[in-house]
């Protein structure tokens, strides 16, 4: 594991670049990790979206299928990958600090 | 000897577990090696790590062998320091080892094709791999990830209603983009031709797919289903090398197929899931699997092929490449298909090199997307990759993988690459042509055509080849008769020819409209003849159809830099089948009559 610096203070990541530490997230944190994934300003949208993703975490401890996310979010399946080109299980889960997904991706 | 070195419990298991898992292929491929160095330079971390000999993967067996030499080989207890025989003793010992097959190798095989003595490598790491996780020594990933499809039955513990729902989405999307609200995803349905089984991540992460299939079944016309359980075609025990859970996971999808008695069981694009279900399920679980499977890549070919599907490549038209997987192609011989396919439905392709079963590994096999802890090793490996991708120059990069899909982006990625990965599902959706009104099948045609209109219909439907000449060359006498009476019978002039040379000589002489040609005839070499037709400036318009009983032997033709054949048909070849194809490539369109 090694220490990076996001939103100005010293965060563990895994080797895919995931936070360890769901707690020290923040917006901050958020813009920075959006810059690895290939997004340089996070709209309105994309707020919508990681906030939805770090609510469902918190809540649940796990990635909610992207039908919900679309659902609670309004978004449409086109919009996400457009949003968060590296797709919602890499780029956008990485954004709202959720651990790296389990399975094959 | 007074100091007998102390085995740990777990040690102890993997060692007695050894001896139940060697057979004869196990043991073949751990008594051949010569440690000739072949392999060294074929595996795609030692070409990436030149400095490092722990990479090889003589070296990385050798940390298997040595056990079954010093446990297991009567080599081993007769003279142990000239077999190099070993044994593990503690728990840090086997965490190494984890290291070593779980980090160092992505059961790619590739090493396997270039061992002259047949030593298959990859076979006796997966067994490594399942000694270590039944003592419970696993990346983590692994072992999150086998849990899921142990207790929830897929591979991202997807709940039913989650997967439900989201077909149910899909579905409305599709009926939107179509217009059409007679456009189903069936879940369950019984005695279907086909049941479609995909991998996980399509529902949760990228359903995009799911809906590029059910539009292509809808087009097709076809009797479908998904299953509402069971429906994981994807199987982590090739990876954990568990074959309780390979076998596990495989009977839950076999069973389905019974249940709903499907004609067909057809898996989604997805390597590792088409060889467990296809090829090493059925041996995991000791099931007797009653029905026929097959990859997706092959229906969609199949559709096209029978006319079932149409699709305008032109709609394509970005420069692709393709990736072969190493469980599609290397393990399962699925080298042409997905190239036909491509051909099919994209105007640009560009081979990449080395390919079919010399590819190189997406960095993404075996798992290892699932095991974080070996990432920086697995994306300083991609360099290969990169390169080879990098060469092709082409925009998007196809596989017929989901793993590959997950494994070349993350190379791309690392290595700054301008390229998007697809798969051919999306590429034959893309093409697509539905029409407006759903062709209505032949059969209950007479329903429909008033009784005015079917002489018409019916002089045109008679010789639909009138004024065409065509070109039969074969070796097989019959053979020849046979296509050469279907054509006749169908209006065509027909020349037959026995061998390459007399097919050229009669293509310079008669221009025909159309050559048939047998991909093994004795003479000059067929690849050869291909090329020198494609090659004459006044055989420019000369469509070609090859007719083979041997598709092994395409390669005679696709390594070839001419323009490929305008059609392909594989023997035995029945009249409906090529009259379709000779009439498609002729450009007839078939609705005329």
């Amino acid at each position: 594991m090694e220490m990076v610096e996001l939103g100005g203070k010293m965060l563990e990541i895994d080797e895919d670049g995931f936070i360890q530490d769901p707690d020290l997230w923040d917006e901050a944190v958020a813009a920075d990790l959006a810059k690895t994934e290939g997004v340089d300003e996070l709209g309105e949208l994309h707020w919508k979206l990681v906030n939805y993703l770090r609510d469902y975490y918190l809540e649940f401890n796990m990635a909610p299928m992207i039908r919900k996310l679309c659902k609670a979010t309004d978004l449409k399946l086109k919009e996400v990958y457009d949003l968060f080109p590296s797709g919602p299980a890499k780029g956008a889960c990485k954004v709202a600090g959720l651990p790296k997904p389990t399975g094959c991706v | 000897m007074s100091e007998k070195k102390q085995r740990s419990h777990k040690a102890e298991m993997v060692i007695e577990r050894l001896g139940q898992k060697l057979n004869r292929q196990v043991v073949g491929s751990l008594a051949a090696c010569v440690h000739c160095g072949m392999c060294t330079e074929s595996c795609h971390y030692v070409l990436a790590n030149p400095g490092d000999p722990t990479y090889a993967p003589a070296y990385k067996a050798d940390k298997v062998r040595k056990l079954f030499k010093r446990h297991y080989d009567w080599t081993g207890r007769v003279f142990p320091w000239w077999v190099k025989a070993g044994s593990v003793f503690t728990d840090e010992e086997l965490e190494e080892l984890k290291d070593t097959v779980f980090g160092k190798c992505t059961n790619c095989r590739r090493c396997t094709l270039n061992c002259p003595m047949g030593v298959d490598f990859a076979t006796f790491n997966r067994m490594t791999r399942g000694l270590l996780v039944s003592v419970g020594i696993q990346p983590e990933g692994v072992a999150v990830v086998s849990k899921d499809q142990w207790e929830i039955g897929n591979q991202m513990g997807v709940l039913k209603e989650d997967y439900l729902d989201t077909l149910e989405w899909m579905e409305e999307e599709l009926q939107d983009e179509l217009e059409d609200p007679g456009v189903t995803i069936p879940v369950d349905a019984s005695d279907c031709d086909v049941l479609y089984a995909i991998n996980p991540r399509e529902v949760k992460y990228d359903p995009r797919s799911i809906a590029d299939a059910a539009k292509i079944f809808h087009a097709a016309g076809e009797k479908w289903t998904m299953p509402s359980e069971g429906w994981d075609q994807t199987n982590f025990g090739l990876f954990s090398g568990d074959d309780a859970l390979g076998g596990s996971v495989a009977r839950r999808l076999y069973e389905k197929v019974i249940e709903l008695n499907a004609g067909k069981l057809v898996i989604s694009e997805c390597g590792h899931g088409y060889r467990s279900t296809r090829c090493e399920g059925s041996n995991w679980a000791g099931f007797d699997v009653p029905f026929e499977m097959e990859s997706s890549v092959l229906t969609m070919l199949r559709y096209i092929k029978e006319g079932r599907i149409k699709v305008d490549r032109s709609r394509n038209t970005q420069l692709v490449t393709f990736h072969d997987s190493c469980n599609n192609a290397r393990s399962c011989g699925l080298f042409e298909e997905p190239r036909e396919l491509l051909n099919l439905v994209c105007e640009n392709f560009q081979e990449m090199y080395p390919n079919r079963a010399e590819n190189y590994c997406c960095t993404g096999g075996g798992g290892a997307m699932s095991m974080s802890e070996y990432t920086p090793q697995r994306l300083k490996s991609g360099v290969i990759k990169a390169d080879q991708l990098k060469e092709t120059g082409a925009e998007v990069v196809v596989t017929s993988c989901h793993n590959c899909v997950d494994g070349l982006s993350d190379v791309i990625k690392h290595y700054e690459i301008d390229m998007e990965v697809t798969q051919l599902v999306n590429l034959v959706a893309n093409a697509l042509v539905i029409e407006e009104k759903v062709v209505v099948p032949v059969e209950e045609v007479p329903v429909a055509v008033t009784a005015d209109e079917v002489p018409v219909a019916a002089a045109l439907e008679a010789l639909p080849l009138s004024g065409r000449v065509i070109v039969v060359a074969d070796d097989e006498p019959d053979q020849v008769e046979f296509l050469a009476t279907v054509l006749e019978d169908n209006g065509a002039t027909v020349h037959r020819a026995g061998t390459g040379d007399e097919a050229l000589e009669l293509a310079r002489r008669e221009k025909p409209d159309l050559l048939t040609l047998d991909l093994h005839m004795p003479g000059r070499d067929v690849g050869e003849v291909f090329e020198m037709l494609r090659e004459d400036p006044e055989l420019e318009d000369l469509k070609i159809c090859v007719i083979t009983g041997r598709p092994e032997l395409r390669r005679l033709i696709y390594d070839r830099s001419v323009r490929r054949p305008e059609g392909y048909l594989d023997k035995p070849v029945d009249e409906a089948n090529l009259m379709l194809n000779v009439r498609k490539i002729l450009e007839l369109a078939h609705e005329e009559g």
